[in-house]
């Protein structure tokens, strides 16, 4: 396990910290931070604020209401360029984990797709060729939902789609669903898939109404997913306290890396003020911290391609329209040079460079950082794609 | 002095609370408006708002439907969009209140920031108004409660001490100063330690 240095910060500018959260698991840097003390050793008073919705979360984190939250991916991207929100420029110096996702299919179409094929189920070519059944004989359009516009789950979704050469937004109808009512909607046949994190593809599988094709890992090793933001005149206001906050996180992420603390990490997360009301339908042996991967591979570093991933899926999704210098955008939002000074002053081994290649490693590979070698997780597509981050 | 508009807004109320959003309907039309809708359950939402073509959409703050608006919002431009767009145009004041009283908008464009800053405090001042009465009630039954919960431990103390209720209730006052604890605690610790014993 890798030794923390608890380092002697800078006093924080604001003590009083409120964060917001929504209930999935994927919280859990938040919650651990707070609850195993790392939060109040840094001198931080941080409460914990539960939301309903990603768009409640950027409300707030706009308005000053809340300090910061945990983000999916896209969000502090999408409101430092104003789409679907004002035009607030947002930061993130950490990344909260990577994978956790997956793709399920409904029962009728997964028959529907066996009928007609026997490829593996995994890649869409199968759902490709039901499509174009369905074209033919002037079915109605399949409907598949991701769990917002700007998230790491609609973009897998559509890379997904269109690698089998299905136009995402033509040839079905995708929309957005909040994960908790997926399964129910694909049972009343509302949906015929989605892609949403666990354990909500468990629960359709439990439902038996369909059963997951791929994950998120299976898509992109090792993806990204969500991050802890705030906006970029709260980090130039309290530039001590964020640096305060990223060093309990990484405290906390490091804790939730090793297996033998998850019992009691989900103790800790089950409490009725973190995921207990929403998870209290699933029997605890089926939750598990397992599928995302928190610490270890550099999970938590803010790396800029991963960014410029998120913003060339905007572009291709018709989402960003404008003309405008990706790589700018990824270096304003996303900010491992705040990452190392604290990962410096806490003494780990860490990432000296802000972009890596992708699809290039199947298994893992060890990377010369700052401060000592770092074990990296392998990066494969699952179409065999590769993305370098200089070429976009 | 609360003239009636000259347009009429199409509202669309979304609250899985229907009593609230009755008192938020009646609040609305009083001013003038028209709420062509209340929806307390949400299945098959973007249908529902697509036939429904309101200039406004009021919902919960905490819904989590406001990620499926969120989505709408980007498909076209006619569809209502999230009001804290129009907090950089309007009055960001406004809005902050309305969030903090656990209400959210949604708003088509061309809408005047007078509108929306009316209906939004409309809709605030109806949400704090409705949780001042959820906090009352709540106040009521916890005293309920703790009314219950010290019958029955001046009950059991009777049964366990042989004792009368004057007695019993003197027992509990003389605990509750010597440990500097209310009354209400005092019951609870006693019928936990009482109700085993028995």
């Amino acid at each position: 396990m890798t030794i923390l240095h608890n380092p002697a910060l800078a006093t924080p500018e604001k003590q009083q910290i409120s964060l917001g959260f929504l209930p999935l698991l994927d919280c859990a840097p938040l919650v651990i931070a707070k609850e195993k003390g790392f939060f109040s050793e840094q001198g931080l008073d941080v409460g914990l604020s539960r939301e309903g919705s990603w768009a409640s979360i950027r409300d707030k984190v706009i308005l000053g209401l809340l300090d910061g939250a945990q983000m999916l991916a896209g969000i502090p991207l999408a409101s430092s360029l104003g789409l679907g929100s004002p035009k607030v420029p947002m930061v993130t110096a950490f990344n909260i984990g990577l994978n956790g996702n997956a793709i399920t299919l409904s029962n009728p179409v997964l028959e529907e797709i066996s009928t007609l094929t026997d490829q593996p189920m995994h890649s869409a070519e199968g759902l490709a060729l039901l499509i174009q059944q369905r074209q033919e004989s002037n079915a109605p359009k399949l409907t598949m939902a991701s769990v917002y516009p700007y998230s790491a789950h609609n973009y897998l979704l559509r890379y997904w789609l269109s690698a089998a050469g299905i136009d995402p937004d033509n040839d079905l109808n995708l929309t957005v669903l909040p994960p908790t009512q997926m399964a129910q909607a694909m049972k009343k046949g509302q949906i015929d898939g989605y892609c949403a994190g666990e354990p909500w593809n468990l629960i359709a599988r439990e439902m038996g109404v369909g059963s997951a094709v791929i994950s998120g890992y299976e898509i992109w090793n090792n993806c990204p997913d969500k991050v802890f933001a705030v906006t970029r005149s709260w980090h130039d206001a309290h530039p001590a306290s964020h640096q305060a906050l990223l060093c309990a996180l990484i405290q906390a992420a490091a804790w939730l890396d090793q297996p033998q603390h998850h019992e009691e990490a989900l103790d800790l997360l089950l409490k009725p003020e973190y995921l207990g009301p929403a998870l209290s339908i699933l029997p605890r042996e089926q939750l598990s911290l397992r599928t995302t991967c928190f610490f270890r591979y550099a999970a938590s570093y803010p790396w800029r391609s991963h960014a410029l991933w998120f913003l060339y899926q905007m572009q291709q999704s018709g989402q960003l329209n404008q003309q405008i210098d990706l790589k700018q955008v990824a270096c304003q939002v996303y900010r491992p040079d705040i990452y190392r000074e604290v990962a410096h002053a806490m003494r780990f081994p860490h990432p000296a460079i802000d972009c890596k290649p992708e699809g290039f490693h199947s298994q893992e590979w060890v990377l010369q950082g700052s401060g000592g070698a770092v074990t990296m997780g392998s990066d494969l597509f699952f179409n065999g794609a590769t993305f370098d981050p200089n070429v976009c | 002095m609360n003239a009636a508009p000259h347009i009429q807004e199409r509202v669309l109320v979304i609250d899985k609370d229907a009593a609230r959003s009755a008192l938020l309907e009646q609040a609305l039309n009083d001013q003038g408006y028209e709420v062509v809708c209340r929806l307390d359950d949400t299945e098959g939402l973007i249908n529902r708002v697509e036939q429904i073509k309101p200039d406004i959409i009021i919902i919960e703050l905490d819904s989590p439907d406001r990620d499926v608006l969120e989505h709408m919002a980007t498909l076209n431009t006619h569809i209502p969009r999230p009001v804290v767009m129009f907090a950089e145009t309007g009055d960001s004041n406004t809005i902050e209140q309305a969030i903090q009283a656990g209400v959210s908008a949604y708003v088509v464009d061309g809408m005047s920031p007078d509108r929306i800053q009316s209906i939004m405090d409309v809709a605030a001042a109806r949400f704090r108004e409705f949780q001042a009465l959820r906090n009352e009630l709540d106040n009521v039954r916890n005293e309920l409660e703790d009314h219950k919960q010290l019958d029955q431990a001046k009950r059991l103390i009777m049964k366990h001490q042989n004792c009368g209720e004057e007695q019993a209730y003197q027992a509990m006052r003389k605990m509750a100063m010597d440990q500097g604890k209310p009354m209400t605690q005092i019951a609870k610790n006693i019928i936990s330690v009482l109700q085993m014993l028995d």
